[in-house]
């Protein structure tokens, strides 16, 4: 799909969730939902998979998000689903996500942990990464288990990276 | 018919006479006991003369040259001998002297093929060892290129059970609260540094 496209659906998309006025919590929900369809191989050949009719590929979205996100994040995920571009899912969110930073002047701050922040470590976590980089923050945490422990910070091209399976990766490299 | 045979015939009918000796009551006898009658000598004596004149007239220059015909012919075989005899003589002196340079030739050949088999098989050993020089060295090498690559190998091996194991071990570790931990002091750490 080309980048007009992509940014055409994530404008769609952000449009629709400022006009619910559930922006930040379909933009979270979304952008968890990306990241859960990237690192799931089954999730990514059910919802891409052309012979599946895309009714069903609807079915299973929502049988996915029925009641554990909001009805307009069912209902965009169902909407990208059904027009067949379930392969930009993440490319549509991910401009989702940095439309919606843009607009409240804010940057986007991916970070990966092995186990959920409590919400005073997403508190305190974002108000250190700001003081660190001294840009105003989007937080958006992915549980990650590949990281095995600690935390990975991604805003734009800084990387902060103290988990413990990078140290693993740097020792095998140094062995 | 012989010219004496005819000469005899004419002789006998020209003096028939002559073979009628007196008969007397003995009966014919013969005038003396070793030598005809002289009219007889005589007649035989000139036609003798004359027999052996036209031998000589009319036979001898076919006889003379005949004879000379033979001796030539007998000196041309004598002369074509000595040639023949001077042709092999030059033939055997030739083949002598081939012989001669057989030998030669065979003795320099010897020597040539001797000289370029000690020539070769000079050369042989000095590939040869040079070859083995070779061998040796790039089995040197191999052999210290194996060692290499088995020691890279089993560091690798080591460093991937290694690996394995430190994962195996962090996530027996990583509990709850070193989970926490580590959240915390990545919080601290980020915080601290502006």
């Amino acid at each position: 799909m080309s980048d007009a496209l992509i940014e055409g659906y994530a404008r769609a998309l952000f449009e629709v969730a400022r006009a619910e006025a559930t922006l930040d919590e379909v933009e979270d929900e979304l952008f968890r939902f990306a990241r859960s369809y990237e690192s799931s191989d089954a999730l990514r050949n059910a919802l891409t998979d052309e012979h599946v009719p895309a009714e069903k590929r609807q079915a299973i979205v929502e049988d996915l998000l029925g009641g554990k996100a909001t009805a307009t994040t069912t209902q965009l995920v169902s909407m990208v689903v059904g027009s067949g571009r379930s392969r930009d899912l993440p490319a549509i969110v991910d401009s989702l996500v940095q439309r919606a930073s843009s607009a409240k002047q804010l940057d986007v701050a991916e970070v990966r942990t092995a186990v959920p922040l409590t919400e005073d470590q997403r508190v305190r976590l974002r108000a250190a990464l700001e003081n660190s980089t001294g840009k105003s923050l989007n937080l958006k945490v992915i549980v990650d288990p590949a990281v095995l422990g600690g935390v990975v910070a991604a805003i734009g091209d800084t990387v902060i990276d103290d988990t413990v399976r990078t140290r693993i990766d740097q020792l095998q490299s140094r062995l | 018919m012989s010219l004496l045979a005819t000469a005899s015939l004419v002789l006998t009918r020209a003096f028939p006479a002559s073979e009628e000796v007196p008969f007397d009551d003995a009966g014919y006898h013969t005038e003396h006991w070793l030598f005809a009658p002289t009219w007889e000598t005589i007649i035989a004596s000139a036609a003798s003369i004359i027999v052996f004149t036209a031998i000589y007239k009319f036979a001898g220059p076919t006889i003379k040259k005949a004879m000379s015909d033979r001796t030539a012919g007998i000196q041309a075989e004598l002369d074509d001998s000595a040639a023949a005899k001077s042709d092999a003589e030059a033939e055997a002196v030739r083949i002598r002297q081939a012989k001669g340079d057989i030998d030669s030739e065979r003795s320099r050949l010897y020597a040539e093929a001797d000289a370029q088999a000690t020539a070769l098989l000079a050369d042989g050993r000095e590939r040869l060892d040079a070859e083995m020089a070779e061998l040796e060295v790039r089995a040197d090498a191999e052999i210290a290129s194996a060692a290499d690559r088995s020691a890279d190998e089993l560091r690798a091996e080591i460093a991937r059970y290694s690996s394995d194991a430190v994962e195996l071990i962090a996530q027996d570790a990583l509990d709850d609260a070193t989970q926490q931990e580590l959240i915390e002091s990545f919080i601290s750490r980020v915080g601290a540094s502006s």
